[in-house]
C-alpha cells in the first residue's frame, strides 16, 4: 500500500549550519491493511519521513508510491486517500468542535446530510457527541486529540498516518484511543502508519520498523524483532533470595540480578534456556517458589538495536548475540 | 467552490466573534479621518481643486486604509495559522492550491467590505454626499482593491515564520504603498521623483478608481481615459498576485539532490 523506495532527504544547509542528511537510502513497504509502527530515537528522521509521505515536502531522491499513485507525480490522488494526524494540533482552537469537523468535511468534499451521519459515526466512540458547541481552546488536551481523531475518521481514509498520537494523553484516554483506532482499522481494513516512543502500543502491530540516523535498523513482526535479539530472560522466586543468589554465582558461575524478591538471569542463548532450567530445578528445587522464561519486550529491542544504554548493537539482521 | 466558502467563512466568522475588532477596525479609521481631516481643512488649498474640503479629499483615502488594514490583518492570521497548526491539515487535504489562496482572499475581502460599508454608512451623517448609482460604482471598486491587497498580503506572508518580521514588512512595505497613494495628499503637487513612484504604485490608481465617482456620476466616470488605464492596473495587480500566490503555495520545500559523498 505504500512503497518507500531508496528515499533519501538532505535539509539545505544554512551559511552557520551544514546540510543534514534526515533519510538514508530508505526502503519500507507497509502492506494494505496492515497496522505498521515506526519508531526510533529522537532525530532519527520519523517526522520528515511524515512530511514527505503527506506531501509536505519534497525529497533529495528515491521514489514513494501510495495506493499505486506516485506521490511526486500525482501528489492529488495520493491525497485523497490520505488520513493524516500530525504530531503538533491541526484544528482551529477559535472555533467549536461542531465548527471544525464541518470545515473539515467541506474540504473532504463532504456535505449535507452525509456529513452529518459521518459525523455521528467518526463522534460515536469519544467524550465529544455532547460538546459540539464549545470552543476547541476550552477543551482538555485529550478531549482536543480525540477531536484530532475523530477529524481524521470522518473522512475514511483508507491509508492514516499518524504522527505520535499519545504525546499528552494520560494512560486510560491512550488505551481509549488506541482501541478505538485499532478498532476501526480492523473494521474498514485500513492501512496505517504510526510513530511513537511508547513500546505497549507498538506489542499487537502487524508490523514494526525501527529508524535511526535515517537508516532502517530492523523491521518485521513484534514477535520475529523480539526473536531477532536472540536472549530471554530466566525469572526465579526463591524462598531466600539472598542466599540463592550466592549459591548460583558460586556452584554455577551464574551472575543473577535481583529485583526485589526475584532474580532475573538476563541475556540467556534460547538453546539453552532450557538446559539452565533443568539445572537450576534439579539442584534448587526446594529452595523455589517458581520459575519463569521471559520473552524481552519490544522496549527491550529497541534499546538493543538503537544502542541506548550502552549496549553494542549488533546491526540489522540481529543474528549473533554478543 | 465550497471550500473557497467555508475557508472563507471560517476567517469572516473569527473576526466577527471579536466585537472589540470590529469595533477597532471602524472606530480607528473614523478617528484618523476626523482628526487629520479637520485638523488640515484650513490650510488644503490646493490649485484646481477650490470645492473640496479636507476631509471631503481624505474620505476616499481613509476607505483605502481599511482595506490595507483587512489585508494587513488577514495575512497576519496565515502566519498564525501556520504557526498553530491549522494550515498542515488544509495543505494535506485534497483541495486545489488556488482553493487555498482564495478562501483566505475572499474571507478578508469580506471583513474589508463589511468594515467599509459601515463606514460608507456613516458617511450621510458626516456630510459626504454619494449618490446611489455611485454608490453602486464605488462597491466593486473596493471589492477589486481588497482583492489586490489581501492576495499582495498574501503573497508576502506565506513564506514568513514570524509576526515580528511581517510587522516590518508591513512598515516598510505596505504602509508606504498607502502614503504614496495620493491617500493624504493629491498626486499632482509632489517632486518629481515622488511622482513617479506614486504613478507606478498600483494603489494610487485604486484610488484613482475609487475617488472618481465621489465627483462624477458613473456615467462621466466610465467616459474618463483615467478610468479605463486605473482599471486595468488594478486588474493586472490583483490578479496577478492571485497567480503569485498560487505558485507560492503549490511550491513544497524540497531537499537538496543527494551528493555521492555519504
Ligand atoms: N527544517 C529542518 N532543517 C534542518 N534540519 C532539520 C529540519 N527538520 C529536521 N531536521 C533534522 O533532521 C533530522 C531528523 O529530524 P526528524 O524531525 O525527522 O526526527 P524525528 O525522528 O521525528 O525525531 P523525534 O522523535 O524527536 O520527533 C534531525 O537531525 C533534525 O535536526
Ligand atoms: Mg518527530
Amino acid at each position: 500500500m505504500i512503497d518507500i523506495r531508496n528515499l533519501s532527504h538532505t535539509y539545505p544547509g544554512t551559511r552557520k549550519q551544514p546540510p543534514r542528511a534526515a533519510l538514508r537510502n530508505l526502503d519500507l513497504s507497509v502492506r494494505e491493511g496492515h497496522f505498521c509502527i515506526l519508531s526510533g530515537p529522537n532525530g532519527s528522521g520519523k517526522s520528515t519521513l511524515f512530511r514527505i509521505l503527506c506531501g509536505m515536502a519534497r525529497p533529495s531522491g528515491g521514489s514513494v508510491e501510495i495506493a499505486g499513485h506516485d506521490l511526486s507525480r500525482d501528489p492529488m490522488a495520493v491525497r485523497r486517500l490520505l488520513g493524516v494526524v500530525f504530531q503538533s494540533p491541526a484544528v482551529d482552537k477559535h472555533l467549536g468542535v461542531g465548527e471544525n469537523l464541518a470545515i473539515h468535511a467541506r474540504l473532504y468534499g463532504l456535505r449535507g446530510t452525509e456529513a452529518a451521519l459521518r459525523r455521528e459515526e467518526a463522534l460515536e466512540w469519544s467524550d465529544l457527541r455532547n460538546r459540539l458547541g464549545d470552543r476547541v481552546d476550552t477543551l482538555s488536551g485529550g478531549l482536543a486529540r480525540q477531536l484530532e481523531l475523530a477529524k481524521c475518521l470522518m473522512t475514511r481514509p483508507r491509508v492514516l498516518l499518524l504522527d505520535e498520537p499519545t504525546t499528552g494523553l494520560d494512560p486510560s484516554s491512550r488505551r481509549n484511543f488506541l482501541d478505538v483506532l485499532r478498532r476501526v482499522q480492523r473494521e474498514r481494513s485500513m492501512t496505517v502508519l504510526m510513530t511513537t516512543h511508547i513500546f505497549s502500543e507498538a506489542e499487537d502491530a502487524d508490523f514494526v520498523a525501527i529508524l535511526k540516523d535515517g537508516v532502517l535498523l530492523a523491521e518485521g513482526t513484534p514477535q520475529r524483532l523480539r526473536e531477532q535479539l536472540g536472549r530471554e530472560v530466566v525469572v526465579i522466586s526463591p524462598r531466600d533470595p539472598a542466599a540463592l543468589a550466592d549459591r548460583l554465582s558460586a556452584e554455577l558461575g551464574l551472575t543473577p540480578l535481583r529485583h526485589g524478591d526475584e532474580l532475573r538471569l538476563d541475556e540467556v542463548e534460547p538453546a539453552e534456556t532450557l538446559a539452565l532450567l533443568e539445572r537450576i530445578l534439579t539442584r534448587y528445587r526446594p529452595e523455589i517458589h517458581s520459575i519463569s522464561i521471559k520473552q524481552p519486550a519490544l522496549e527491550d529491542v529497541f534499546i538493543h538495536i538503537t544502542g541506548g544504554n550502552g549496549i553494542k548493537a549488533n546491526g540489522a539482521n540481529g543474528g549473533n548475540g554478543s | 467552490m465550497g471550500v473557497v466558502i467555508s475557508l472563507a467563512w471560517r476567517e469572516y466568522t473569527r473576526f466577527i466573534r471579536q466585537p472589540h475588532r470590529v469595533i477597532g477596525s471602524i472606530g480607528q479609521p473614523l478617528l484618523f479621518w476626523l482628526f487629520l481631516g479637520s485638523g488640515f481643512t484650513g490650510s488644503f488649498r490646493p490649485p484646481g481643486m477650490e470645492g473640496v474640503t479636507y476631509l471631503e479629499f481624505f474620505y476616499p483615502g481613509v476607505l483605502m486604509m481599511m482595506l490595507l488594514f483587512a489585508s494587513i490583518f488577514s495575512s497576519i492570521t496565515i502566519i498564525e495559522d501556520r504557526d498553530q497548526g491549522f494550515l498542515q491539515g488544509v495543505l494535506v487535504a485534497p483541495v486545489p492550491r488556488m482553493a487555498i489562496v482564495l478562501g483566505k482572499v475572499a474571507g478578508g475581502t469580506a471583513i474589508a467590505m463589511l468594515q467599509s460599508l459601515l463606514f460608507l454608512l456613516i458617511a450621510p451623517f458626516v456630510g459626504i454626499s454619494l449618490a446611489p448609482a455611485s454608490l453602486a460604482m464605488v462597491i466593486p471598486i473596493l471589492i477589486l482593491t481588497s482583492v489586490g491587497f489581501t492576495s499582495l498580503g498574501f503573497l508576502l506572508a506565506w513564506g514568513m515564520r514570524s509576526t515580528a518580521g511581517f510587522h516590518a514588512v508591513m512598515m516598510i512595505f505596505l504602509m508606504p504603498l498607502w502614503m504614496l497613494s495620493g491617500a493624504l495628499f493629491p498626486i499632482t503637487h509632489v517632486p518629481g521623483w515622488m511622482h513617479w513612484i506614486m504613478l507606478a504604485n498600483p494603489v494610487s490608481h485604486a484610488l484613482t478608481l475609487l475617488r472618481l465617482p465621489f465627483h462624477a456620476m458613473p456615467g462621466q466616470v466610465v467616459g474618463d481615459p483615467e478610468f479605463a488605464v486605473s482599471l486595468a492596473v488594478v486588474l493586472a495587480w490583483a490578479l496577478g498576485c492571485l497567480y503569485l500566490s498560487m505558485l507560492r503555495v503549490r511550491r513544497v520545500e524540497r531537499g537538496v539532490p543527494v551528493s555521492s559523498s555519504n
